[in-house]
């Protein structure tokens, strides 16, 4: 008689929560440098540490993006407000 | 009656057998996440999305959000698929676990069940599901 035998894993999830703000541009490039690199806890310590620093750097580019992109939407956002006749309220999302 | 760790729902294993589920980024089923308080009871035994239990608060409707599918592929012997990060804006919530279902399917039938191991809670902030890394070891949904 053959049997193959199939296993079935779930991931472990994590859950992030703020309050009485949005994430930072810090805390999501985190994030978004763990879904790009994964390092294996099994490997090889020199390997590991040049995963390490090479995700660090991948870490600083996507965190000086994501800050432009912050910048640009608020520009994008005030200028809508001051044609809007917002001119106050513009005038707070500038100074972000 | 409380969560008690993640499972992976016997009946979609059954399903995934007779093409109940399809999972493909682009073409595939529309799947969804829906938080809980602890209240609810799911185990590998939960079938399909109910409200029984479910969370509500500013920022949450019912049914919980839609996901972006990983289109699933292998690694050596392993078969495995994932899902985006799922974010609740500006939510005001409390879950203490969640339920992946498929929302195209008819019934609306589980997947697979999350246990958060406590109450997590936002306010006026952003809820955010952070998903594994889709690999051959980590992915949310395995097969070796």
């Amino acid at each position: 008689m053959f049997t193959v035998d199939i296993k079935s894993d779930v991931g472990q999830v994590g859950v992030e929560t703020t309050h009485n703000r949005g994430f930072t541009p810090e805390e999501l490039s985190v994030d978004c440098a763990n879904k790009i690199i994964s390092i294996s806890q099994s490997a090889d310590p020199v390997l590991r540490q040049q995963a390490e620093a090479f995700k660090s750097q991948i870490q600083q580019i996507v965190l000086y993006y994501m800050k432009q992109s912050a910048k640009s939407e608020r520009t994008t956002i005030y200028n809508l407000l001051l044609n809007a006749g917002e001119a106050s309220l513009a005038e707070h999302i500038r100074r972000l | 009656m409380a969560f008690s760790g993640n499972y992976m729902c016997t009946s979609f294993k059954t399903e995934l057998m007779t093409a109940t589920h399809n999972f493909p980024n682009s073409t595939g089923n529309t799947f969804k996440l829906a938080l809980y308080d602890n209240s609810a009871s799911f185990t590998a035994a939960t079938t399909a999305y109910t409200t029984s239990n479910e969370i509500s608060g500013s920022g949450y409707s019912a049914g919980g959000g839609t996901l972006t599918n990983v289109t699933p592929t292998s690694s050596s012997t392993t078969a495995f698929t994932d899902f985006d990060d799922l974010t609740f804006s500006t939510a005001t919530i409390t879950a203490r676990g969640a339920l992946i279902y498929n929302d195209t399917a008819a019934g609306d039938p589980s997947v697979v069940v999350l246990d958060f191991g406590g109450d997590k809670t936002s306010t006026a902030g952003d809820f955010k599901i952070v998903m594994p890394t889709a690999d051959a070891t980590n992915a949310l949904i395995r097969i070796a």
